[in-house]
């Protein structure tokens, strides 16, 4: 385990049950101090309910939960380091702005000067200056989620929660207000956890993403990383737009493993996981390193295929291909570079670099 | 939403016919208000106004010390009765197993006054001589005569009828609330009572103030389980009752069922206004929150 | 003020993973895990124990054997007897049928001023005209089953009126002291909650019901059988369940309007009680909550009375 006074969040363990059913088994996570972490994952895959724990809305079934180094698994909300930003309608409606944001000090018994020059500054901060006499019901969106965050903020907690602050706002908004997420966490600099099913928001702002699913931690990495080499299927499937392909090992060499697809057999490099031979597992390729190519050259794999569509997205298209055994591939090139379209029916090889290929043993 | 296409008479005929059947339903309360005006009372072809019998019933010792009771019981019950379908209401939220306990919560509803009173007082008989034989066997005097039936006994009894009424005004109330928002709250550092008082209060107040009234009035209008469960003392619904099978309808009477239709007319009047106005205002600002703040 | 100002309570900030930080006995006393958790239990316990025990326990009692001023302990039916093998129980099925025709009548008037509201008032008036019906329910009932006696008597309000205008040159003597005065006294003393329950399950059609129907060219009389009706049975069960338990079971009525022998449930139970026969009270309640439980259990069964809920959980 790392050293416990740089970790500003550690969860050991925990298990959360609603009657018979369990929404986290056994999740085990740490957040680094100062980081902005994300956590990733489908609707009802338990990241909020992760979430809610480490804010101290929900008592875990069984484990631990220790944050700044102290376990707080005990503990209500309010005696934890934590403060929470919630999707929306979480501001009170019968306070202005000011009130709002303040509220948190006014607990903590600080003269009205105080609490004056801290919420003008925090709503500086997040770009409200000005509209501390407003209620929350004239503000947008946008402004409302602001509110929240100040009020969050302006407490001086060392972890800041973040329960999809962004779900109600629209695409556009949605884009400007990750980035100033991300610039408001680095000039503050303590941790943000963040919760997130939409995996641009989540690559916009995270140093480090952890993707929850059907109640586990699926991996945890950073989003390069998650992106470029995702250890797990799921992470492959749900991240990106990746071809997946199963198979059955027929032979390992350490660094690369020959997989047998059923219909043809290619070689995938191994990422150091030892593999037998006769494992089960998957292959994935990113749609964007897949190409159509009848042209030779070492290193490639190639598949055969048929020419089914291309769709037009814009600056990209889409071809879709078919295998033999009737699965399909998404070849995704840019759309300036394209040659004429194929003709559908007809046979096309796919091709692909092998070192872009990933295994997924799980 | 109107119809567009409907006929506008059929229409204006159906609201007629809704306003007529509340006018029947208010007409014979309204009757005897008029009748406990007329110096001659019922029946009489002269009609003459008088606040006479008024006089009459407010000068009878009896019937004040009745009222002081009636509105002693009516302040228990509502200091009981609302705070606990509070707490039930917010119970009622959360919990897991809500048929059960809402089924609970609003049984009452469904017992009639008299068996409610009669099954409410075998009990309390029981329990009492239950209690004094503990007491007895504990040599204490302390539980010996909890559930002596009294005015304990008929708060009981009236806390019981009334919480349901409380428990679902309490409950549409705070069904409009957010719980997002006690959430933040404890996240800003607010204990639970913290919380509910600054956050969730202020925006339920005028579910619990309403029911509040609900409960007050029930409680002031009930007549058959307080004359079960009451033991020594008299309501002045008690009064009443005992008044009209004794001497049959008086002019006192008519004065005294006239007060309590006024009393219960002007409270939930004056509540019924307060609410009209305060959800015309209430709408005023959702319009005004419709058009769109364009400063950002 | 510092960064951490929740901490200084417990461990500070890097302080090595301590176990859980003991709570003072003051907040585990007053804490969210002491009586502040269990205070909640209260309104449950509370009816519990003063209307569900003693509604468990008027079943028992009703086996007891009567005493001259009280009951003891034992086992017999008499109370039964007495109640089935007289004219009780004649008179009892007599009143049930009274408060059955209240509950038609109940339905057939006030229903569709439930679906009138929901469906033709604007969204937003339409609980202000709901609450038109607490005005009349918040007049004592005791007054107003009192004031149907001026109001129907043979000198009262309505014969005066009539015999004013000349339609009718007799009194109608049918309207007061009979069974049609206790149903006319029924239906006028809980026909709001009929309004109320019919409003409340109309409130769980959504309005574009209405729209599909009106689409589809349905005529009126189809839509209520096939789409309201079904839609909100629910809500008229519980309402019908109400009227007719607390008609069958409010002693004023028929003392009032009901003229010399008209009895019901709670008047049968309530003579009981004057009398000092308690085992008979007991076996008169323990039938009418026997009655009621197994109204609302079948009605549970039928249409899931817990939709009517839906609006407010």
């Amino acid at each position: 385990m790392s050293d416990a006074a740089d970790m500003a969040v550690q969860v050991e363990n925990v298990t959360q049950h609603y009657g018979a059913v369990a929404a986290l088994r056994s999740v085990s996570l740490e957040v680094p101090s100062g980081q902005y972490f994300v956590l990733l994952g489908p609707s009802g895959g338990g990241k909020t309910t992760l979430l809610r724990l480490i804010g101290g809305f929900l008592r875990p079934t069984s484990g631990r939960i220790v944050l700044d180094g102290r376990d707080v698994s005990g503990l209500p909300p309010n005696e934890r380091p934590t403060s929470m930003v919630f999707q929306s309608y979480a501001l009170f409606p019968h306070m202005t702005v000011e009130r709002n944001v303040g509220y948190g000090l006014r607990l903590l018994r600080l003269t009205n000067r105080q609490i004056r020059d801290k919420v003008d500054a925090m709503l500086e901060l997040v770009g409200l200056s000005g509209l501390g006499g407003r209620m929350p019901h004239e503000l947008s969106g946008g402004q409302q989620q602001r509110v929240q965050l100040a009020r969050s903020l302006v407490l001086d907690r060392d972890i800041v929660l973040l329960d999809e602050p962004l779900a109600s706002l629209d695409a556009k908004l949605r884009k400007d207000m990750c980035l100033e997420l991300k610039h408001i966490q680095e000039k503050v600099g303590i941790t943000f956890l963040h919760v997130t099913h939409n995996q641009e928001e989540a690559m916009t702002v995270a140093d480090h993403i952890a993707i929850i699913a059907d109640g586990k931690l699926v991996e945890a990495a950073t989003p390069r990383q998650i992106y470029g080499h995702p250890r797990a299927r799921f992470t492959a499937e749900f991240i990106g737009e990746n071809n997946l392909l199963d198979g059955r090992v027929t032979e390992c060499d350490g660094a690369e493993a020959r997989v047998d697809l059923g219909h043809a057999r290619v070689r995938v490099p191994s990422g150091g996981r030892a593999v037998e031979a006769g494992a089960r597992v998957s292959v994935s390729i990113p749609s964007e390193r897949l190409r159509l190519s009848d042209g030779g050259g070492d290193g490639l794999e190639r598949l055969q295929a048929r020419f089914v569509e291309r769709l037009y997205l814009g600056l990209t298209h889409n071809d879709v291909v078919r295998l033999d055994d009737g699965k399909d591939l998404l070849v995704r090139s840019l759309a300036s570079g394209a040659g004429p379209d194929p003709v559908p029916g007809s046979r096309v090889t796919v091709a692909w670099e092998r070192g872009d290929a990933r295994l997924h043993t799980d | 939403m109107l119809d567009a296409y409907g006929n506008p008479w059929t229409y204006r005929l159906k609201w007629l016919y809704l306003l007529s059947v509340v006018f029947a339903l208010l007409l014979p309360s309204f009757y005897i208000i008029y009748i406990s005006f007329n110096e001659h009372g019922f029946g009489a072809r002269i009609y003459e106004f008088t606040f006479d019998w008024y006089r009459v019933v407010l000068g009878d010792t009896m019937l004040v010390a009745s009222l002081k009771w009636t509105a002693y019981l009516a302040l228990a019950t509502m200091s009981t009765a609302v705070p606990m379908a509070l707490l039930a209401a917010k119970f009622y939220r959360r919990a897991r197993r809500k048929v059960l306990f809402v089924t609970l919560m609003l049984s009452p509803l469904f017992v009639p006054a008299d068996i409610m009173g009669s099954s409410l007082l075998v009990y309390f008989k029981h329990l009492n001589a239950a209690c004094t034989a503990l007491a007895a066997a504990l040599g204490t005097d302390w539980l010996a005569s909890w559930f002596e039936l009294g005015f304990v006994t008929a708060l009981i009894g009236q806390v019981v009828y009334t919480m349901p009424y409380a428990f679902i005004v309490i409950l549409i109330t705070m069904s409009r609330y957010r719980t997002q928002q006690t959430e933040a709250a404890r996240a800003c550092g607010a204990t639970a009572w913290q919380a509910f008082w600054q956050v969730e209060f202020p925006q339920i107040r005028v579910g619990v103030f309403s029911s509040c009234a609900f409960v007050a009035i029930l409680s002031f209008n009930e007549a058959t389980r307080t004359a079960l469960l009451k033991g020594g003392f008299d309501t002045f619904s008690n009064v009443l009752v005992s008044q009209m099978l004794n001497v049959g309808m008086s002019e006192e009477s008519y004065a005294m069922a006239g007060t309590m239709s006024i009393v219960a007319m002007v409270a939930i009047g004056s509540i019924l206004v307060y609410t009209l106005a305060r959800s015309e205002r209430l709408e005023r600002e959702a319009r005004a929150r419709a058009e769109p703040v364009m400063s950002r | 003020m510092a960064r951490g100002a929740v901490n200084a309570r417990g461990a500070g900030r890097g302080g090595t993973t301590a176990g859980p930080p003991r709570p003072s006995w003051r907040q585990r006393v007053l804490g969210e895990n002491g009586l502040q958790r269990w205070v909640f239990y209260l309104p449950a316990a509370f009816m519990i124990l003063f209307l569900a025990v003693p509604a468990a326990l008027t079943l028992v009692w009703s086996f007891f054997e009567r005493t001259t001023f009280w009951m003891e302990p034992g086992f017999t039916l008499f109370a039964y007897e007495n109640f089935f093998y007289s004219a009780r129980a004649v008179n009892y099925l007599h009143s049930m049928l009274h408060s059955l025709a209240a509950v038609v009548v109940s339905f057939v008037i006030g229903f569709p001023i439930a679906v009138f509201v929901r469906r033709r008032v604007p969204q937003a008036a339409q609980h202000r005209v709901v609450l038109l019906f607490i005005l009349p329910f918040m007049i004592s009932e005791l007054v107003r089953v009192f004031a149907m006696r001026p109001v129907l008597g043979r000198y009262g309000l309505i014969n005066t009126f009539l015999m004013d205008l000349g339609i009718i040159s007799e009194p109608i003597s049918a309207i007061l002291f009979t069974p049609l005065g206790v149903i006319i006294g029924d239906v006028l003393s809980f026909l709001p909650f009929m309004v109320f329950s019919g409003f409340l399950a109309m409130e769980a059609v959504q309005r574009y019901i209405f729209e599909v129907c009106d689409d589809l060219g349905a005529p009126a009389v189809r839509t209520f059988r096939d789409v309201i009706i079904p839609l909100a049975a629910p809500g008229i069960f519980a309402g019908s369940v109400f009227i007719f338990v607390n008609a069958l079971g409010t002693a004023l009525v028929p003392t009032i309007l009901g003229g010399p022998g008209a009895v019901n449930a709670g008047l049968i139970a309530n003579q009981a009680i004057v009398a000092l026969d308690f085992p008979l009270a007991m076996a008169i309640s323990a039938i009418m909550i026997v009655t009621l439980v197994t109204l609302l259990y079948i009605g549970h069964r039928l249409f899931d009375l817990t939709r009517i809920l839906e609006p407010i959980s």
